[in-house]
């Protein structure tokens, strides 16, 4: 989503997005005239006049489990959103807790290991 | 409102481009699914 209209996306995707990869950009690219829903997520720069790099994940039942907003120099990290995905997913389906490090098929930490001697099972090692 | 963790985003309806066609998109019609929603700068741009 961005301040552009509509028809700036389809030229962005027929001129350009298209040629990067098959078929474009293959989610619906919304239009955000004036900022008003990057304002309503704070994320609208007025100075500027445009919305900021900002990302949310939000579940199935609507609620935000994640947030990242990012400067003009710091482009996003596709791995790290998709692990942050991954791991509030996993959450969600077994509530377990994945410890700071966590990649998909580390160990991940049950509610009872969490909340108490987490030392026995993660290691600084496991922080990178 | 406050957009934070934890809370529900707030919904909103936008126009969008959605491969080759233009339509309406409303965020609480995404229920029952996750959805990453990202704003970037401009078109044209780094994203």
């Amino acid at each position: 989503m961005s301040v552009d209209s509509v028809d700036m996306h389809r030229s962005w995707q027929e001129e350009e997005l298209s040629q990067m990869v098959k078929g474009g950009a293959l989610f619906p690219m919304l239009s955000d005239p004036g900022g008003r829903i990057g304002a309503l997520y704070g994320v609208y720069d007025l100075k500027q006049g445009v919305d900021q790099r900002g990302r949310f994940f939000i579940d199935p039942e609507g609620v935000i489990q994640s947030i990242e907003i990012l400067p003009d120099s710091l482009g996003r990290n596709i791995g790290e959103a998709l692990r942050q995905l991954r791991a509030l997913q996993h959450h969600q389906a077994t509530g377990d807790y994945m410890p700071c490090g966590w990649e998909p098929g580390k160990p991940t930490l049950s509610r009872e290991e969490e909340r108490g001697g987490i030392w026995k099972k993660w290691k600084a090692r496991h922080a990178y | 409102m406050s957009v934070t963790v934890g809370k529900q985003a707030p919904d909103f309806t936008a126009d969008a481009f959605d491969q080759g066609r233009t339509r309406k998109v409303r965020l609480a019609d995404y229920r029952g699914r996750w959805v990453m929603l990202f704003f970037y700068s401009a078109d044209f741009s780094t994203v």
